[in-house]
């Protein structure tokens, strides 16, 4: 149930609870004072949760964030891609969405493939500690092996699944796929070890084929 | 040299500084009612100005929780839709002298008129046997608080389409809940001391007049 939806119905059991208490005089001047204090303490966790409730999908295509909540305007995000229905466990029915506390709060069903993207962070200047965190978001869902080589760390799976596993590869290497890194729309240029972010950097990974 | 003033204050510090002042107005203006001749309406008109602007100034820290709403629907209730009027224009232009002037204020001097206006058509309504009733004026200014803020919020289109406008009044839903709570405590505390002070003066008061026959 969302924390939103729970507070509420905490807020007005509590307030038939104590009303009840109370003698007809004193009921509203004690309970417009409790209500109020309580919606003042959760005020935080109310507009977040309301947010994301109402959040909608970015529709400007020039946008790197095109397709994202409108919530995480400005944020940085990682997403992971997987083709057709090959995500990993419950994301194979289109696009999660996972926000930085690792809530999960909208799917995009008509989205050309499956996985999560999760987002809502700031800070980071280099792509794989935004990488890291976005997997400790996922709860773990999203952990990935790699290989290091001298030029950085080659990304082998991610929850479990390897481009191979969903993509055709041969052994003669005249077929193959690996797991790609696009920044803002953008093959990026170096691997995600060494990869500098903007404030609102939105990384893709997602299965590249040759 | 000592510095006297380089004192700095929590939030919450700054909160309990600003509420006790608020008190202090409050218990001053109700002191200072008392020494007004009945029928002062304009003058008690202007301590009820007093005590909007420095609420919604002094409460500026708590989101959207200010008493200016639910004062200018009791001088609806009490005074009438043109003193109602005068009342939250000057009050959105006074205090915005301190929270920042602009296109908002027009917006906000409307919204506060329409709520002084609906307290003038319902007066009889938020009576009870001829005493006011805080739960209904608190039921009231709950709808006064959501129709304020979305007519505060008109004043968005000056800076985007109208496309964007519901978009924009859902996204406010969270702050007008804490609007519409903050004016049932207001409503709550105040309504019967402050209505007992304004209907001291209001000049809308029923005065039955007979005729004194003297014995001969």
């Amino acid at each position: 149930m969302s924390p939103l939806i729970s507070f509420l119905l905490f807020l007005v059991i509590s307030s038939l609870v104590i009303g009840n208490s109370l003698d007809r005089d004193n009921r509203l001047k004690v309970l417009s004072v409790y209500v109020l204090a309580m919606l003042l303490l959760s005020s935080s966790m109310i507009s977040t949760e309301w947010a994301r409730m109402t959040s909608e999908l970015v529709d400007d295509e020039t946008d790197h964030h095109h397709g994202l909540p409108d919530v995480w305007e400005g944020k940085q995000v990682v997403c992971f891609n997987f083709p057709g229905e090959n995500a990993p466990g419950e994301y194979d029915d289109g696009r999660h969405h996972i926000d930085s506390d690792g809530t999960k709060f909208l799917v995009d069903s008509n989205w050309n493939g499956s996985g999560a993207c999760v987002g809502g962070f700031s800070g980071f200047e280099i792509g794989i500690e935004l990488l890291d965190e976005a997997v400790i978001a996922s709860g773990g869902d999203f952990a990935y092996n790699y290989t290091q080589f001298s030029f950085g760390i080659q990304i082998d799976s991610i929850g479990g699944i390897e481009p191979c596993d969903v993509a055709p590869c041969s052994e003669d290497f005249s077929s193959g796929a690996w797991w790609g890194i696009n920044h803002n729309g953008q093959l990026a240029p170096v691997g995600i070890s060494d990869l500098p972010l903007e404030n609102d950097s939105v990384i893709t990974l997602t299965i590249v084929t040759w | 040299m000592f510095d006297a003033h380089a004192v700095t204050l929590s939030p919450f510090e700054t909160l309990i500084l600003n509420v006790s002042l608020l008190m202090v107005i409050g218990w001053s203006m109700w002191r200072a009612e008392r020494t007004l001749s009945p029928g002062s309406d304009l003058l008690i008109l202007a301590l009820m100005g007093v005590f909007a602007v420095s609420g919604r100034v002094l409460l500026d820290p708590l989101p959207n929780i200010q008493p200016v709403t639910v004062i200018v629907l009791l001088a609806g209730i009490h005074f009438g839709s043109s003193r109602a009027v005068l009342l939250a224009t000057s009050v959105a232009l006074l205090s915005n002298v301190f929270l920042g002037h602009g296109i908002w204020t027009l917006y906000q001097a409307a919204g506060w008129s329409l709520v002084g206006i609906s307290g003038s058509l319902l007066s009889d309504k938020m009576h009870v046997s001829g005493i006011i009733s805080p739960s209904r004026v608190a039921a009231l200014s709950v709808v006064a608080a959501f129709c304020f803020d979305w007519v505060v919020s008109l004043s968005a289109l000056h800076s985007f389409g109208a496309e964007l406008l519901p978009a924009y009044i859902l996204s406010g839903i969270p702050f007008d809940m804490l609007h519409a709570s903050g004016n049932v405590v207001f409503a709550a505390w105040l309504s019967t001391p402050l209505s007992e002070m304004m209907s001291r003066h209001s000049r809308s008061r029923t005065v039955v007049m007979r005729t004194v026959t003297t014995p001969t």
